[in-house]
């Protein structure tokens, strides 16, 4: 029995040494990469992407895939793509794997906010502003704005590809036939849907089961009593001062108009009840455009849209691309990403995806979806744009938290000044440091 | 046990042919609780043929007409074919060397004399108690660095991400403490005498396994068998971590390819999961026949 | 022969490849982990050692306490559920010839399933407005939210979950009694029913002593496969709404691969492995494994 101990305790032991010592390199970011050349010479770039190019009906992606076949096509024999997919539950799981194996890809897709300052700050993302420089580039963009938030400490680690609004899109047939005019103002909004639904009709369809699409709405609410994120962020502001608990009881007024089965439908069977008219209004990011038109093409006439009432400002997210500081092949990987910003390329974002083109480009407005010009007037009369909520705070972990405090204000009859409270303390223990 | 009722029946010949009422109801049972298993499959089938608006309108009608849209649509875009072929490697490769190096092990463990056998059992066995997701990312870097260090030493061509190698390495050894702790079982119920006879007509210790020993282990090695190709055939989170080459994917990988960003094509998904599930079925039904076979024919001789 | 059963070498040959394979592949990362455990250390940052912190932090999260209940809940239920009715199908299923065979693949066919595809289809069928909502609405029946509702200690998706789970794995469970029942000598029965016993009274005295050892064996299987019980979960719920039906291994998933956190993530892993660890020994002393001959 004891030699058993002995032997047991020389094999861990032997084991945490061997263990402890190998884990002391594991810092050692093996520098840049070797450049992968392929048979017929061209230099290998990889492109990381969280939708499959092959598999997908989202018009966004299928863009994505031809600018890279495009590229693949012009570059022949110079630089060759390959884009690497993933779904989007596994990608940043993915890409983090891949990059501690220091095999991070040359150009990754990233959101704005913590996701992108995660690749920031540890220097994996590179500056590009060098390349932006070149040649004119930079000044395809439609203004210097749209890079706010992929700027720090005033170098740009990422160029994003096109944007789009979150906006309440509404069956006109429904409100025409209730009598209800499109609100401008939270009471108007909160007297169109008692209309509607004197009406017969559910005012509005939205998903409490996938977190961030009542979070987007509880941020709009939030922009409107006047949450102000940074001085939360920094401790000069308390999520304890009444603006958040306003907030949800609105949020609390606004629910009473939900479909029924809010609390369990996705966002997906949230926005099939909006294009299969069973609710008038959905609170949905512009990209919902295409899924929309896609699933029920006679539903385009019968769509309009309308800016959050009583919010100035209109929130906006854009996808942008980073390059890996470690790349193989960086002015390879520029080039691809100015393909992502070509005429072409956004052209096609507006004409047949629906988002909002990043850049200058004129594009044929007859043939972009109808609500793609109600999403333009929405974003020009706004005052400006700010993030998701989510995204907008220090890390991704405090985003999810919101959006679940707020999800349990609906769900669990959490009172709304616990629900602040609850915020407080997550953002002292964890923000504030 | 088959053929042991009977005989149990021949016993007594006046319960012969007769149906009782107890049977009757256990028949009536069973058949409610098979359509409970059965009934969401053919559901999915069903839904399979429908369009993605139909899927929300009447998930529950037949379909209006049957299109092989999705199947297509599945099969040629997610690339299901090379994926059921991957997976086949994957799991055949680790079956078999797990199957091996496993009951080697579990004979050394209950047959062979020596002082660590008790400790070894023990070590192998809290294997049984390691949730996969603890090694994920130690085995994932480790892989990593190997890779790279083999390519800084020449060997372009070596790599240990990105391939099913390092797919194949976790499944195996995660099958490894099953198998010993069943094995290890059917090793020491056989009799003493098996060995003492082999020996003394001067079987080596290899004939005796691999002659003796492990065809009449056959029983458990179909039980372990079937309980590791399964865990290793449906596996998803080491397979998405892992694997990032489209062509190398696994197939439970490729069923989720149909989740994108800000929706899912459900129709397509639900026609890849028949993809993946009806050879799953038919081959089932095959191995399983083998299966009772061998725990009737297997059960102990002794 | 004892010579030959002694020979070092044929020792080395039997162990040496399981031994190095498991050492290396399992081991090795697990007390990696266990460093981790005291490390701050996202992916993209090096491991930076900070003591106890990580379990610190553990005893304050909400969410981990939820968790170590749904898990809790799932190993009572999963182990007393599949022990009763595994055993239940297998002694219906010992007790008729003719259709044996289908009932048995039948009953374990969704074993050999994905579970991440199942759970998919489950979550379908429980959603709130189609599936089985949709079926109740025809005959007049408001139907739950079976995958939203968060009401009582217990709250029903976890029970929609635990049924799913015991729906999908009792199988298993069934197939180790079979195996086991099947093991015993038929002369041991016929014997018993010589001597008068009913078959009822046969099973209670004869086979299900000789099981005993398979209980054990598969109320650890059990248990240990409700501690990591992670695929339905993820696909059925994600452990929403609002962390509710959260278990011990989507929460390590969520900290480790969604936050970045690998340290916490490990913390809670060395948790879920004494869990485990701790689970299995008291199973194993309280089912007492004793030998049979059969």
């Amino acid at each position: 029995m004891k030699k058993r101990k002995i032997l047991a305790t020389i094999v861990s032991a032997a084991m945490l040494t061997t263990v402890f010592a190998s884990c002391g390199n594991t810092d050692g970011k093996s520098g840049t990469k070797k450049a992968k050349t392929n048979d017929d010479g061209s230099q290998e770039i990889t492109w990381m992407f969280w939708d499959d190019l092959n598999a997908t009906e989202d018009l966004i992606s299928l863009g994505y895939k031809q600018t890279i076949d495009k590229f693949n096509e012009d570059y022949k024999g110079t630089y060759h793509v390959t884009p690497i997919t993933t779904n989007l539950e596994e990608y940043y799981n993915n890409l983090n794997a891949k990059i501690a194996a220091g095999d991070a890809p040359d150009v990754f897709i990233v959101s704005p906010g913590p996701q992108l300052t995660d690749y920031v700050e540890p220097g994996v993302a590179a500056p590009l502003d060098d390349y932006l420089a070149k040649d004119g580039w930079k000044d395809t963009f439609t203004s210097d704005a749209v890079f706010t938030q992929q700027t720090y400490d005033g170098k740009i680690y990422a160029v994003p590809l096109n944007t789009a609004a979150a906006c309440c899109f509404y069956n006109t047939e429904m409100f025409e036939k209730a009598g209800a005019k499109v609100p401008t103002t939270w009471e108007e909004m909160l007297d169109a849907c008692a209309k509607l639904q004197d009406a017969g009709y559910t005012p509005i369809t939205i998903s409490a089961n996938t977190a961030w699409c009542l979070s987007m709405v509880a941020g709009y609410l939030c922009e409107a009593e006047g949450v102000d994120l940074a001085a939360l962020a920094d401790g000069s502001a308390s999520w304890e001062d009444g603006k958040l608990e306003n907030a949800c009881n609105k949020l609390l007024d606004l629910s009473k108009y939900f479909q029924k089965t809010a609390g369990g439908d996705t966002n997906d069977v949230a926005t099939a009840n909006f294009y299969n008219e069973q609710a008038a209004i959905l609170i949905q990011g512009s990209w919902a455009i295409g899924q929309i038109n896609g699933a029920n093409p006679d539903f385009e006439s019968k769509c309009g849209v309308f800016a959050f009432p009583g919010v100035d400002r209109v929130i906006a997210k854009s996808d942008s691309l980073c390059m890996s500081s470690t790349s193989a092949c960086p002015d390879g990987a520029a080039a691809l990403i100015k393909y992502f910003t070509d005429d072409d390329a956004q052209k096609y974002t507006a004409e047949k995806g629906g988002k909002i083109p990043v850049t200058k480009v004129e594009y044929d407005a007859s043939v972009a979806p109808k609500q793609l010009a109600y999403v333009m007037d929405v974003f020009s009369s706004a005052k400006g744009t700010f993030g998701f909520y989510n995204e907008s705070m220090p890390t991704t972990e405090t985003g999810s938290h919101f959006d679940d405090t707020m999800v349990s204000v609906i769900l669990d009859g959490v009172a709304p000044a616990d629900a602040a409270k609850d915020m407080e303390e997550f953002y002292a223990a964890n923000c504030r440091k | 046990m088959s053929s042991s009722k009977n005989e149990v029946a021949a016993l007594d010949p006046s319960s012969k042919k007769k149906v009782t009422p107890i049977q009757v109801l256990i028949y009536v049972f069973l058949s409610v609780i098979a359509i409970t298993y059965l009934l969401p499959l053919l559901w999915v089938f069903n839904v399979s043929f429908k369009s993605k608006w139909e899927i929300f309108s009447a998930p529950f009608s037949l379909p209006k007409e049957i299109t092989f849209g999705n199947y297509t649509f599945a099969w040629n875009k997610a690339h299901l074919g090379q994926a059921t072929l991957n997976s086949f490697i994957v799991c055949v490769v680790a079956l078999i060397l797990g199957m091996l190096i496993g009951s080697m092990a579990a004979f050394g463990i209950s047959r062979l004399k020596w002082k660590g056998s008790k400790l070894a059992m023990t070590y192998f066995l809290t294997g049984m108690m390691i949730p996969i997701h603890c090694v994920l990312i130690p085995l994932f870097t480790r892989f990593a660095k190997i890779t790279q260090f083999m390519n800084d030493q020449g060997f372009e061509n070596f790599h240990l991400t990105n391939s099913l190698t390092s797919l194949v390495l976790p499944y195996l050894t995660f099958s490894l403490p099953i198998t010993i702790f069943i094995m290890e079982g059917f090793f020491s119920s056989m009799p003493n005498e098996l060995i003492e006879c082999a020996c003394m007509e001067g079987a080596n210790i290899f004939q005796i396994f691999f002659k003796i020993c492990l065809p009449l282990g056959r029983t458990g090695l179909f039980v372990t068998g079937l309980m590791t190709f399964i865990g290793n055939w449906n596996e998803l989170l080491l397979a998405m971590v892992f694997i990032s080459d489209e062509t190398k994917k696994t197939l439970p990988v490729s069923l989720s390819k149909f989740v994108g960003p800000y929706n899912t094509n459900y129709t397509q998904m639900f026609a890849a999961i028949m993809i993946a599930v009806i050879p799953t079925i038919i081959v089932y039904c095959a191995f399983s026949n083998k299966i009772v076979d061998g725990l009737t024919a297997g059960a102990v001789k002794g | 022969m004892d010579k030959m059963l002694r020979n070092k070498k044929a020792i080395a040959f039997f162990m040496l490849p399981a031994f190095l394979l498991f050492t290396l592949v399992l081991f090795v990362p697990i007390v990696q982990s266990v460093y981790y455990s005291f490390c701050e250390y996202s992916v993209l940052k090096p491991p930076k050692y900070i003591g106890l912190d990580n379990y610190k932090a553990i005893l304050s999260d909400k969410t981990f306490v939820i968790a170590l209940k749904n898990s809790m809940f799932f190993l009572v239920f999963s182990c007393v559920s599949q022990l009763i009715l595994g055993l239940f199908y297998a002694a219906l299923l010992t007790n008729i010839e003719k259709g044996r065979n289908l009932f048995k693949n039948i009953i374990y066919l969704p074993c050999v399933l994905s579970s991440a595809a199942l759970g998919l289809l489950w979550m379908f069928i429980f959603s709130p407005q189609l599936g089985i909502n949709q079926l109740l609405e025809k005959i007049g029946i408001e139907g739950p939210m079976w995958l939203s509702d968060t009401k009582g200690a217990i709250i029903l998706p976890m029970w929609v979950i635990a049924f799913v789970a015991l729906w999908q794995y009792v199988g298993q469970s069934m197939m180790l009694y079979m195996a086991q029942i099947s093991g015993i000598s038929k002369s041991l029965m016929e014997a018993s029913y010589i001597d008068g016993c009913t078959k009822p009274m046969t099973f209670r005295y004869v086979t299900l002593p000789l099981i005993k050892p398979m209980v054990a064996t598969a109320m650890s299987l059990n248990a240990i496969g409700s501690l990591k019980f992670f695929d339905l979960i993820f696909n059925m719920t994600e452990g929403g709404p609002n962390h509710k039906t959260e278990v011990l291994a989507t929460h390590l998933y969520q900290q480790g691969f969604k936050y970045s956190k690998y340290g916490y993530a490990s913390a809670i892993g060395v948790v879920l492995l004494i869990l485990c660890l701790a689970v299995t020994l008291f199973i194993n002393k309280v089912v007492k494994t004793e030998q049979y001959e059969m």
